[in-house]
């Protein structure tokens, strides 16, 4: 009944965040628009056949991540920032307990990251000729750095929010915390662009996995402390 | 809490430590084999200096917890405290490991997973640092940087073993290494336990200096607001 109930909780958050986000559109157009620009500049700069064939699934996993990165950043801090700057936060602490509105924060920043990567990737492969053999390995790192890259961005997101709200205190918070995941999801994607076998991808998901696991463990156990200081 | 006085006698007995350390590193202890020159006894200090910053972040760590459940100022002091001498005692190791680097390796830099994570560490806790001087109000500060740093510390384990596991490292074993063994001369093994005795003795009056001067300026503070 109690579970029940705070997924109802969070279930609202998710959806009072979509509806104001549509009535905006601001980290939607932030995202979107911050990725193709990145995009286009490093598929007109680089395309696909500047990088010599040995270095392809290298440099082309990397170029990748940090597109989807630096765009999600461009994004994800808002759904802290924009409580406090429109003084909303204060009511959202009577409606919501703590863990329901992390909830439904994590899962607004989950989706936009999701459909980000939705709209980026096949792009990416498109334009920069990036051959993936093992699709299935790199939907699994898609997804779970995905869930492990929103839990680092929503509770640094509730961080910045008490601190300053600056954009650039959330990149500065941010990057380190990000900088071990990223080195796990760039060894993934390589490994999905280089072998047919899904289980490539497992040592690096494992990585994901924990790191994941951790960062959402340590954020539900901080968040209340953060929301309510 | 109040910590219980140190005789003034420790303070010239971690240096004369610190000066027999320094002379057995150079002179008790044998030269390595397999490195150049006499490169391989930056190692009585590099490791020392790894292992006091790790320590420090686990200080941090520990107060960082305790300032969340008891809001004491001076618990967010000491976590402070604790992280900046962290950050010294890495840049240290850093420094130390490059010098080590461009002997053996001609260059100072050679992106080494090793020196990939220590760099991640040091871009964390320079961040702890900047979300502090970001926050005006002291309990804001207190709560949001020990939030981080507790945020922080749960991904040190991924860098500092799960990291230079995944990728071939040019880093020398560590002191124990992969197989569980310690393979060293014991001459060389007796320096490296004095000066891991050594630098964490360092540490500790470090922190207690940097601890006496916070408890010093809240009073200051206090004084000041009655």
């Amino acid at each position: 009944m109690r579970a029940s109930s705070l997924l109802s909780e969070a279930l609202a958050v998710l959806g009072k965040e979509w509806t104001s986000e549509l009535r905006s559109r601001v980290a939607l157009n932030a995202i979107g628009l911050f990725a193709l620009t990145t995009l286009i500049a490093v598929a007109y700069q680089i395309g696909p056949y500047r990088i010599s064939e040995a270095d392809r699934p290298f440099l082309l996993a990397a170029l990748l991540w940090i597109i989807l990165f630096f765009a999600a950043s461009s994004g994800l801090a808002r759904v802290f920032v924009k409580e406090e700057d429109a003084h909303t936060a204060k009511t959202l602490r009577l409606a919501a307990r703590p863990a329901a509105v992390f909830a439904g924060k994590l899962l607004f920043n989950l989706i936009l990251l999701l459909c980000l990567e939705a709209l980026i990737v096949p792009l990416y492969c498109a334009l920069m000729g990036f051959a993936v053999r093992s699709v299935a390995g790199l939907a699994l790192v898609l997804a779970f750095g995905a869930v492990a890259l929103a839990s680092t961005a929503t509770i640094v997101a509730a961080i910045i929010a008490r601190a300053s709200g600056s954009g650039t205190l959330f990149a500065i918070l941010t990057v380190p915390l990000a900088l071990p995941l990223l080195v796990f999801l760039i060894q993934g994607t390589r490994a999905a662009a280089q072998a047919d076998a899904i289980a490539a991808v497992f040592p690096a998901l494992r990585a994901i996995v924990s790191l994941a696991g951790v960062t959402l463990v340590a954020s539900v156990y901080l968040f209340p402390v953060v929301w309510h200081d | 809490m109040t910590e219980t006085k140190r005789p003034s006698w420790w303070p010239w007995l971690l240096f004369v430590w610190m000066v027999v350390v320094i002379w057995a590193a150079f002179y008790y202890a044998p030269s390595a084999r397999g490195f150049k020159g006499e490169s391989a006894r930056i190692v009585f200090f590099h490791v020392p200096q790894a292992w006091v910053a790790v320590l420090a972040f686990c200080v941090n760590l520990v107060f960082s917890i305790r300032y969340l459940r008891r809001r004491d100022a001076l618990d967010d002091a000491r976590a402070a405290a604790a992280a900046r001498l962290g950050l010294v005692f890495a840049v240290l190791a850093t420094v130390t490991g490059s010098l080590f680097a461009r002997v053996m390796w001609n260059h100072f830099w050679n992106w080494d997973p090793r020196e990939v994570s220590i760099a991640i560490l040091l871009l964390i806790y320079f961040a702890y640092f900047a979300l502090r001087e970001a926050v005006a109000d002291e309990e804001r500060r207190g709560a949001l940087s020990a939030s981080y740093a507790v945020l922080a510390f749960v991904t040190m384990p991924f860098l500092i073993f799960v990291v230079p596991r995944i990728y071939w490292s040019l880093h020398p074993d560590t002191i124990i290494n992969t197989r569980g063994s310690i393979d060293m001369e014991s001459r060389m093994l007796h320096v490296l336990i004095g000066s891991l005795v050594g630098f964490t003795g360092l540490f500790f009056w470090l922190y207690a200096l940097d601890v006496r001067l916070a408890r010093l300026r809240q009073k200051h503070q206090q004084r000041g607001e009655v």
